[in-house]
């Protein structure tokens, strides 16, 4: 064993917040698993505490595995009675712990992709995600790094929803990925540049990019979509009907979204305004996507989703809304290897097709 | 670092499989502690078992090779009955976490320990019943560790506790046997009350692995009311006049004025602040009778000098009156980052008193100690809220708990009255019970665990 030593990974006022009660442990999926208090908030929390006074160093392998197992889904936030920041901790425990080439190589990669603007806008030309200059006193829509390329469909359908919205080019990654993935100075440089980038109002259709944006630019100025829509009165039209009956449709929420920003009703009005909403029992718990954690940790991943594919079955619901570019790839993803019949959509998209089944918006 | 000799480990990855064996340092970190803060002792190992054969096995290993074993379940309790002092094996039980049974003609479930409070009483609601024991930990803690603990709860006055609601227990003695307890019945004289004697027994007797509980029919209404008071001995002398009156009220539960400040502050719910108590109160049962007390309870609490009473008219606002319970230990935690939260319990008419006493002895060593609590069955939660490096404040808050568990002795009360003994209370524990007493529980001690193997250093050991 290695003698303590001075830590000044973590800081202070964050670590000392937790008294470690234990009432995280029945909200952490990874925990849910186990029954390992390891793999538990509070648990984590105390290697963190061990790693700081030098009672365990970095190449401890639990704290390898745990800095890494953790999902980052915040979930232990909205229960702890102490006001611990466990995302923040999560942060700076990564910083740490996957400094340099410590990182696992496939975040190392994906991290350098985002960076490459060029790329950024190749993936735009090519999948045609929606475009529109920059306005003056009109919000601008992030385009995100993932949903461009992969889901080019969802800001096209924003704008058709709400033309007010821009969406200039020349935009790179907000930096969630950077700071997740324990390059917090990175993920902050990059919101930044967003943030001057992108000057006034920011709408975004992620809910993982709204909470890492708002933090760095302030509450006030990033608005996720359902929240913007809810907040400017935007008036859902038509409906989204099958078989002559209207859809039932569940939502899986955005952990950092409902976790980090504590947005939640938005999302559900504007499903029920189209379609008939059903709650999931576990509507609120992590999908397993959380960012990068479905390509860094895919069977755990896959573990972490399985029930929340089973509830979705259960619920005989026809769509399932995300509202989260990684969560809406997961849940597809999910379905189909299931063979299920139930579609993912993004909320927008959802709105879009309602909107599709009446005449054109005056 | 481990004392664990490799052919133990070996024995223990024969009984549980290696993934369920724990040797590794890192590993071993997070079961130094549970929720008690200033206790820690690393274990050798964690072994995880999955079923009570496996159990048994495990434990005749221990005794075989005298190494200490220490059950815990969610490690929520505050008195450190899970730090395992003397090293061994902590005996994790959180796999053995299935409801086996939830009957509504017999009212009563059977579950596997590392079962938590809220899952039972969600199961038992589902069928239209009611699991009444709520301690405050109660959506982590489990079912397990509420036995082993005899956990309490906000309901205790009208409802009891844990201990009146286990009919039977499956438990695996020191030695290896498994031993079947009580059971489907609510009338069974044969022998000895072993299942009561096995709860609260802090996991120094023998390891639970299933209880069989009783369940109520769920009552069909509930409602809250609030009262503010000009002191505590005014809402005391309301919640003597309401019992005398011939209600017991689900719940009674009070704020002293440190406790209102600091909630006031955090929360900005709008409490009074010229208030030196704040009285929580609330009923169940059938609709016109919840009614019917919930008003009686209004107007005692006026004749006894309230400042102001309100009752909930919907679910929404007494969510809103339970806010102020809810958000004590919330907005306590943040004045300091150690937080003491103790359970020191005396006669009901006496809480007054117990609380004056405790600011008497807060004011003499200089410390912040909040009181909230159970105003219906005596049982107070003075919370000592301070800097963790502060060592000096530290040594006064030892000083000052020893006192004010004198205190709660002196007014024929007892050191604890729902966390348990554990290891913090220890020390205590004498004082309350007498040496007679003591040597009497080393007795019975021995004759579960003859080679003194289960929980050392904790209650009756």
């Amino acid at each position: 064993m290695t003698e303590p030593t001075a830590g000044g990974i973590f800081g202070k006022d964050l670590l000392d917040r937790c008294i470690s009660c234990g009432f995280c442990l029945p909200a952490c999926p990874t925990y849910e698993l186990t029954g390992d208090e390891a793999s538990s908030p509070r648990g984590r929390i105390t290697l963190m505490r061990a790693l700081e006074t030098g009672h365990l160093d970095d190449g401890d392998p639990t704290l390898v595995e745990q800095a890494s197992f953790c999902l980052g889904c915040r979930s232990c936030e909205t229960v702890c009675p102490a006001g611990v920041e466990y995302g923040a901790l999560l942060e700076q425990w990564r910083d740490h712990q996957w400094r340099g080439m410590r990182r696992p190589w496939l975040a190392r990669v994906l991290m350098a992709v985002v960076r490459r603007a060029w790329l950024l806008r190749l993936q735009g030309l090519v999948r045609r995600h929606a475009r529109a200059r920059a306005r003056e006193g009109s919000p601008a829509l992030l385009l995100g790094c993932v949903e461009r390329g992969l889901y080019p469909e969802v800001s096209r359908a924003v704008r058709r929803l709400r033309p007010e919205v821009t969406a200039p080019a020349g935009q790179g990654c907000c930096g969630a990925l950077h700071a997740h993935n324990g390059d917090s100075a990175s993920g902050a440089e990059l919101a930044r540049e967003i943030g001057a980038r992108l000057p006034g109002r920011i709408v975004t259709t992620a809910g993982g990019c709204a909470a890492h944006l708002s933090a760095h630019l302030g509450r006030d100025r990033v608005k996720e979509l359902s929240e913007y829509l809810v907040e400017v009165g935007h008036l859902p039209l038509g409906e989204v009907r099958v078989g002559g009956r209207r859809t039932r449709v569940a939502l899986q929420d955005s952990c950092h979204l409902r976790n980090g920003m504590g947005v939640t009703r938005q999302p559900r009005e504007l499903i029920g305004a189209v379609a008939d909403y059903v709650e999931l029992p576990n509507a609120g718990t992590c999908c397993g996507a959380a960012g990068t954690y479905s390509v860094l940790r895919p069977e755990d991943s896959r573990t972490v989703l399985a029930p929340k594919l089973a509830a979705i079955e259960e619920a005989g619901v026809d769509y399932v809304v995300a509202v989260n570019p990684g969560c809406l790839r997961q849940l597809r993803q999910g379905l189909r290897a299931r063979g299920s019949r139930v579609r993912a959509l993004h909320l927008v998209e959802l709105l879009y097709m309602a909107e599709g089944s009446t005449g054109p918006r005056e | 670092m481990t004392a664990l000799p490799r052919r133990i480990r070996d024995e223990l990855v024969a009984i549980v499989g290696a993934a369920n064996v724990r040797t590794e340092r890192g590993d071993l970190t997070p079961y130094a502690r549970d929720a008690t803060p200033l206790f820690h002792a690393y274990p050798d190992a964690v072994v995880f078992p999955g079923t009570t054969a496996e159990v048994a096995e495990i434990l005749k290993l221990a005794t075989a090779h005298g190494i200490p074993v220490t059950p815990r379940g969610a490690g929520t309790n505050l008195c450190a009955a899970t730090v395992p002092e003397a090293g061994g094996i902590v005996l994790v039980l959180t796999r053995l976490n299935r409801i086996l049974e939830v009957s509504g003609d017999e009212l009563l479930a059977r579950v596997e320990p590392g079962v938590t409070t809220a899952r039972l009483a969600d199961a038992a609601e589902a069928a239209g019943l009611c699991y009444a024991p709520d301690p405050g930990s109660r959506t982590a803690s489990t079912v397990g560790g509420n036995v082993a603990t005899c956990a309490g709860g906000l309901r205790g006055l009208k409802y009891g506790v844990t201990r009146n609601y286990v009919l039977g227990l499956t438990a695996v003695l020191p030695t290896g046997e498994i031993i079947r307890t009580g059971g489907r019945l609510w009338k069974d004289v044969a022998g000895y009350d072993l299942t009561r004697l096995l709860t609260g027994s802090e996991g120094t007797l023998a390891v639970i692995t299933e209880i069989t509980v009783a369940l109520l029919p769920k009552p069909s209404h509930s409602g809250t009311g609030v009262g503010y008071f000009r002191s505590l001995a005014d809402s005391g002398r309301a919640v003597t006049a309401v019992i005398a009156a011939g209600i017991v009220p689900a719940t009674l539960e009070f704020l002293d004025e440190k406790c209102i400040d600091a909630v006031e502050r955090f929360a900005h719910l709008g409490l009074r602040s010229d208030a030196g108590a704040l009285l929580l109160f609330g009923d169940d049962g059938d609709g016109e009778m919840v009614t019917v007390h919930l008003a009686r309870i209004a107007e005692i609490c006026g004749a006894a000098g309230a400042l102001d009473v309100t009752l909930a008219g919907s679910v929404a606002r007494a969510e809103a009156l339970l806010a102020a319970r809810r958000c004590s230990l919330p907005a306590l935690s943040r004045l300091g980052s150690l937080t003491i939260l103790e359970d020191a319990t005396v006669p009901r008419p006496r809480l007054a008193e117990m609380v004056d006493r405790i600011d008497d002895i807060a004011a003499r060593h200089d410390l912040l100690i909040a009181t909230f609590g159970h105003a219906g069955d005596g049982n107070l939660h003075p919370t000592c809220v301070l800097d963790p490096d502060d060592t000096d404040a530290v040594q006064r808050a030892h000083k000052a708990f020893a006192e004010i568990f004198a205190g709660a002795v002196e007014l024929d009360g007892t050191i604890t009255g729902e966390h348990g003994v554990g290891a913090a209370k220890r020390p205590y524990l004498a004082d309350r019970i007498g040496t007679d007493q003591l040597a009497l529980l080393r007795r019975v001690k021995n004759a579960f665990d003859p080679a003194g193997i289960l929980n050392p250093g904790k209650l009756g050991s």
